[in-house]
């Protein structure tokens, strides 16, 4: 199936991509599972695959429109760099996510300078190296210019790249530097050898100690420290990770099908068994809930920064771990064959050791708990929102375009106001009473009032690291509300404009009850109720298996 | 209180753990970097194998009857604990031996046995040779043929695969199933122990290493038979058998595998335990946090719980034989969900270096949590188990209704470390008739804490954990009667089962609570104090039971939070073990001598 030109732009790119990586499971393609698993034995990167992405000049992508490239917005990217993790997740890391937080930072902080050569760079496909931050890295003043100080243990991409983004402290506050690699004396870096990681094998990694070593004044992005580069590129960080590992269960749960469909067990299909047919079911529904919830902090970023730090910080907190326990969970479809290196699904153990455990540093998942912890008081003190209000284009219906990103102003990102709050009441309130969509609205809305509460109570002043479990419990409760808030806005949305993806009320309660099961007490379905909702999800799980469309709420026909 | 006597498992294992930390060349054979980069490579892990050789340890896989020193399966669960806490491919590539041989102490000629076992001592290797490349557990569907010779020896000729076995290359020996019959049934199926030495040459051949996520230095392999002979006497017990010994065997080894899951428990909380104390944020440890206290309690006293569990397991197949096929099924589902769980959250608390191969701790965190996940994986995946549990229902639901129970064995099975009576295979059924006397048994221990709370004999809170667990367990049988027995039970099912396995655990942790006082063979260790680990427990499982506890999960009490945190702290930093018994440092036992003697 060819692109199809009448898609929005950023399904165009995807399928572009998807076409030039061609078939996964043709043993001869260079892109394919098992040339990308022998890669990764080997602790390369698939070179056919990343040749792939200098012919798609996935390096355009990254750069902003305004400067050349084809970055408008963060769902775009979003969904081109999802082909990529969906195939690779190393390359997705290392040749999208990695290179992108780090050109961020130049978006955000960088003068039209040192933007316009980080630019040029990209679009010629020449990567930037990105350090992953070290507490101790420390950067003095050295007349006009700077001397760096610290150990550097975890640089994507350094033999490769011309330049490497990293940022370090200094008593006037971050400091990020682009620096010319070439340029750095010899004496004043040291290689650390590289620190393996379990997963992500291709990853191009190493490490460098600097040495009191000297770096010109122009390197310092936007010319003065304390420049707010931190705030955004955490907010990507944390929006991006869970978005686009979202792919990785969407290749897990097609491999997972791929092997049910296939083997035969105790007389029949092993998809014909209905443990296995729940299990698909509720990692469908997984899937779907991280796709609705990363979504909408996707688009928050466009629309509201001002009001996106707690959803991301909620989605950072929730997000990996629910696709960690999903793959966990359907493990048991592949069962012993998700356990091998060899095999037709031998890329279900790969896509498991891939998947990252949480964003690093600042945005791990404890820090994001933490930091949502911390903006819980100010978001309850007003009780609840004064409007129940979906923000304007919040929710695509269809193809909503959004303002291009905009860098800079993420740096004033906070929690003025609670848009997924306000999105919850005003669905909630729009949606009939009994049904299931209704009842379980209502319950997120009890939820809802019940942070409200417990968030108000809490002791503003003390920090969250000193927090009590039950006090970090009200944030992961809040995460959970603000994950249904999203997902209720997206249904909400496909309702009323006849979307049958969207609008369908068998995933919306898929994935509510997923949500449920993560904060204990009742459930609102009942078995029964639960035993249908998971027999329909299956059958749509095996249709889009059929038709080789995603499990993503794009429904997109892969090509190939 | 004094420390009660040493016994037989004291002697064996206290000595073996003892032994691997301060014998000259168990640091070489288990140095963790020697481990982790034999894992890079797949390579097996023969220093350390040949050491545990040395050590006398095949001995413990072979019963006293037929001239080994195996008396308790208890022992088994210490073995599997001990080499597991220190590597769980080490473990596993060792321990392999017992599984291949076990059909053969169940159903064996005693010659045949006592051949076997003087074999193994002597350090053959023995596989189990059940799987096939089409067929994992489903062991009817069988392919593998082994076919009488009419007139000559009247011998057997295999022919077939079995692929995916633990040392189906490295090993002498492999145990086979094969299909004596073609009429359809249970009786289709034969076991053969069949010796690699003399077998022509070209009649069998050796399958490729399979490369694994995890145990990646095991020989996981296979054999494919092209009209393999073997002598009649191959044949391990009757024809037609064969299914049945393996169930038989399986009640056995599944529950001996809760050693793997409490060691590699260990050894993962170890780790969490040692960054937590050493790791700095914000000018203080990550240890003195307390939601980090939290997670390393709760870890802390679940692992206990896997102990606990696995040795009440392993002893019920002395003392409550006839339900062994549901204790079997309950103990090899939730020993490795609860394992593979406290890993999840341990991973959280390292963040990024749980996902780090070298450079912190030789990335022995992230080899823990791979090679773990085997364990819920092979011999019986828990789905399998908990379909086991589910055809169980009707009557564990049932005599849980009638109260029912063989008292008398669970004290014993409970008395954790004492004298437990022999074994005897031949009560080994295939269902359990009787239910699960040890959760059936629930409702009185819970009463019974009750009344020592008010009489001040016992903690207050424990006794509240107890009711709540009894409460949880009971709305789990109300369920639990609703459900249809069926061939292919629905999804809703296996999550029953899953509440109900975890209301055993915390059946368990209160029966060897109570019977604290006869497990005799170990010095208890602090975890006891203040019932501290009992009742983190509890908390433990019931938050894990979530809705069908119905109630919401709660944090620890911080006096109790603080207890468990204070006694891991401890034990960690002194390199103690983390169980529910001290270590004995007795030099004078069978292991010691069986060391020296080389």
């Amino acid at each position: 199936m060819s692109v199809d030109q009448h898609a929005p732009a950023a399904a165009r790119s995807a399928d572009a991509l998807e076409e030039l990586l061609g078939d996964p499971w043709d043993a001869a393609n260079p892109a394919g599972f098992e040339r990308l698993l022998a890669a990764d034995e080997a602790r390369e990167p698939a070179a056919g695959a990343e040749a792939t992405l200098g012919t798609f000049g996935l390096g355009a992508e990254l750069v902003p429109a305004a400067l050349g490239g084809r970055f408008t917005d963060l769902p775009r990217l979003i969904e081109v760099l999802r082909a990529l993790w969906r195939r690779d997740p190393s390359l997705g890391f290392g040749a999208g996510l990695r290179p992108f937080l780090a050109a961020a930072h130049v978006w955000a902080a960088g003068d039209a300078g040192q933007q316009r050569a980080a630019a040029d760079a990209l679009l010629a496909g020449r990567l930037p190296a990105a350090a992953e931050g070290a507490p101790g890295f420390t950067a003095e003043r050295d007349g006009a210019g700077w001397r760096l100080r610290g150990r550097q243990e975890i640089v994507t991409n350094l033999r490769e790249a011309d330049t490497l983004v990293l940022t370090a402290r200094t008593p006037e506050g971050d400091a990020t530097f682009r620096l010319d690699l070439a340029a750095l004396p010899a004496d004043g870096v040291r290689h650390l050898p590289r620190l393996p990681g379990v997963g992500m094998r291709g990853l191009r990694l190493s490490g460098l100690e600097f040495l009191d070593c000297p770096v010109p004044a122009d390197a310092l992005l936007g010319g003065a420290p304390g420049t707010a580069a931190a705030l955004p590129v955490s907010l990507l960080a944390r929006t991006c990770l869970p978005a686009l590992s979202a792919g990785i269960l969407d290749t897990g749960l097609r491999a997972a099908l791929d092997c049910a469909l296939g083997r035969q067990l105790y007389g029949g299909k092993v998809a014909d068994l209905p443990y296995v047919q729940g299990t698909l079911a509720r990692c469908f529904a997984d899937l779907l809930l991280v796709d609705a919830f990363s979504g909408a902090v996707a688009r928050l970023l466009s629309l509201l920064p001002a009001q996106a730090a707690a959803p991301a910080a909620a989605l950072g907190h929730l997000g990996p771990r629910l696709l960690i326990d999903a793959m966990d969970t359907l493990r048991s479809v592949p069962g012993a064959r998700g356990y091998l290196h060899e095999g037709r699904h031998a890329i279900f153990q790969k896509l498991g050791r891939d998947l990252l455990p949480g964003g690093f540093g600042a945005d791990s998942r404890a820090a994001c708990q933490a930091g949502l912890l911390d903006l819980l008081p100010g978001l309850t003190r007003a009780g609840r929102p004064a409007e129940p209000a979906v923000p304007r284009g919040l929710f695509p219906a269809g193809t909503a375009d959004l303002p291009p990103l905009d860098f800079a102003a993420l740096a004033t990102a906070g929690a003025a106001a609670d848009p997924l709050a306000g999105t919850l009441l005003a669905v909630a309130g729009d949606t009939p009473q009994d049904g299931l969509p209704g009842r379980l609205a209502r319950h997120f809305l009890a939820e809802l009032d019940r942070v409200h509460a417990e968030g108000a109570a809490l002791d503003p002043a003390r920090p969250a690291l000193d927090a009590e479990p039950e006090e970090l419990r009200v944030a992961h409760r809040y995460a959970v509300v603000l994950a249904a808030a999203a997902c209720l806005g997206t249904w909400d949305a496909g309702r009323k404009a006849g979307d049958p993806r969207t609008g369908d009320d068998t995933w919306l309660c898929a994935a509510l009850d997923r949500l449920c099961s993560l904060t204990g007490g009742p459930r609102v379905l009942t078995e029964a109720e639960r035993a249908d909702v998971e027999e329909e999800m299956f059958r749509a799980a095996c249709r889009r298996f059929e038709e080789r469309r995603l499990f993503d709420l794009t429904y997109r026909a892969v090509p190939g | 209180m004094t420390p009660p006597q040493a016994g037989p498992v004291a002697e064996t294992t206290a000595a073996l753990d003892v032994l691997l930390d301060t014998h000259p060349e168990a640091s070489a054979a288990l140095d963790p970097a020697t481990l982790s980069r034999l894992d890079e490579e797949s390579g097996f892990p023969r220093e350390a194998t040949d050491l545990l050789d040395r050590l006398g340890v095949p001995a413990l896989y072979v019963p006293t009857r037929f001239g080994g020193r195996l008396e308790s399966q208890e022992e088994l669960f210490h073995v599997l604990r001990v080499l597991g806490r220190r590597d769980v491919t080490v473990a596993v590539a060792h321990f392999k031996t017992y599984l291949g041989a076990v059909s053969v102490w169940l159903a064996g000629r005693p010659e045949q046995a006592e051949r076997l076992g003087r074999e193994i001592i002597a350090g053959s290797r023995v596989s189990w040779a059940l799987s096939e490349p089409e067929h994992g557990a489903d062991l009817l569907a069988g392919e593998v043929t082994a076919t009488r010779e009419e007139g000559g020896e009247g011998g057997y000729v295999l022919s077939g695969v079995k692929w995916l076995i633990n040392n189906a290359t490295l090993g002498s020996h492999w145990c086979v199933l094969a299909r004596t019959s073609q009429t359809p049934g249970s009786r289709s199926h034969s076991l053969l122990l069949v010796g690699k030495e003399g077998l022509p040459e070209g009649s069998y051949r050796p399958l490729p290493k399979v490369a694994t996520v995890g145990i990646r230095g095991a020989d996981i392999s296979g054999v494919g038979f092209e009209d393999t002979r073997v002598p009649a006497t191959a044949l391990v017990g009757q024809e037609g058998k064969g299914v049945e010994t393996v169930l038989r065997g399986l009640q056995l080894t599944r529950t001996a595998c809760a050693g793997l899951s409490a060691g590699a428990g260990e050894h993962a909380l170890r780790i969490a335990t040692a960054f937590a104390a050493e790791h700095q944020v914000g000018g203080r440890p990550l240890i003195e946090r307390p939601h980090v206290r939290e997670v390393l309690a709760r870890s802390a006293a679940t692992l206990l719980a896997v102990e606990a569990v696995g040795r009440a397991g392993a002893r019920s197949a002395h003392a409550l034989t006839d339900e062994m096929s549901v204790i079997s099924a309950l103990t090899k589902a939730v020993a490795p969900t609860l394992a593979d769980g406290l890993i999840r959250d341990l991973a959280d608390l390292l963040g990024s270096r749980s996902h780090l191969a070298a450079g912190y701790a030789h990335g022995a965190f992230q080899k823990a949590l791979r090679d773990h996940q085997i364990v819920g994986i092979f011999d019986g995946s828990t789905v399998v188990n908990r379909h086991a549990v589910v055809n169980h229902f009707p009557r564990l639901a049932r005599n849980y209704a009638s109260g029912t129970a063989d008292l008398d064995g669970v004290a014993e099975a409970t008395a954790l470390g004492s004298p437990v009576r022999p074994l005897d295979p031949t009560r080994l059924q295939v269902m359990s008739r009787t239910g699960c006397s040890i959760v059936q048994a629930l409702p009185a221990v819970a009463a019974r804490v009750a009344r020592a709370a008010a009489a001040g004999e016992a903690p207050a809170t424990l006794a509240e954990a107890a009711g709540a667990a009894e409460a949880a367990v009971r709305r789990v049988h109300e369920r639990m009667a609703r459900v249809a027995p069926s061939p292919k039970p629905p999804i809703a099912a296996f999550d029953l089962a899953a509440a109900y396995e975890l209301g055993f655990a915390a059946a368990v942790c209160l029966h060897v609570w109570e019977r604290r006082a006869a497990s005799g063979a170990d010095a208890r260790s602090a975890a006891w104090d203040e019932a501290r680990w009992v009742e983190g427990a509890l908390w433990a499982l019931l938050d894990r039971l979530g809705e069908a506890a119905g109630q919401e999960p709660r944090p620890l009490r911080r006096d109790l939070r603080d207890g468990l945190v204070d006694w891991l702290a401890e034990a960690v930093a002194k390199g103690e073990p983390l169980t529910l018994f001290a270590r004995q440092a007795t030099g004078n036992d069978a292991v010691q001598e069986a060391a020296d003697e080389r």
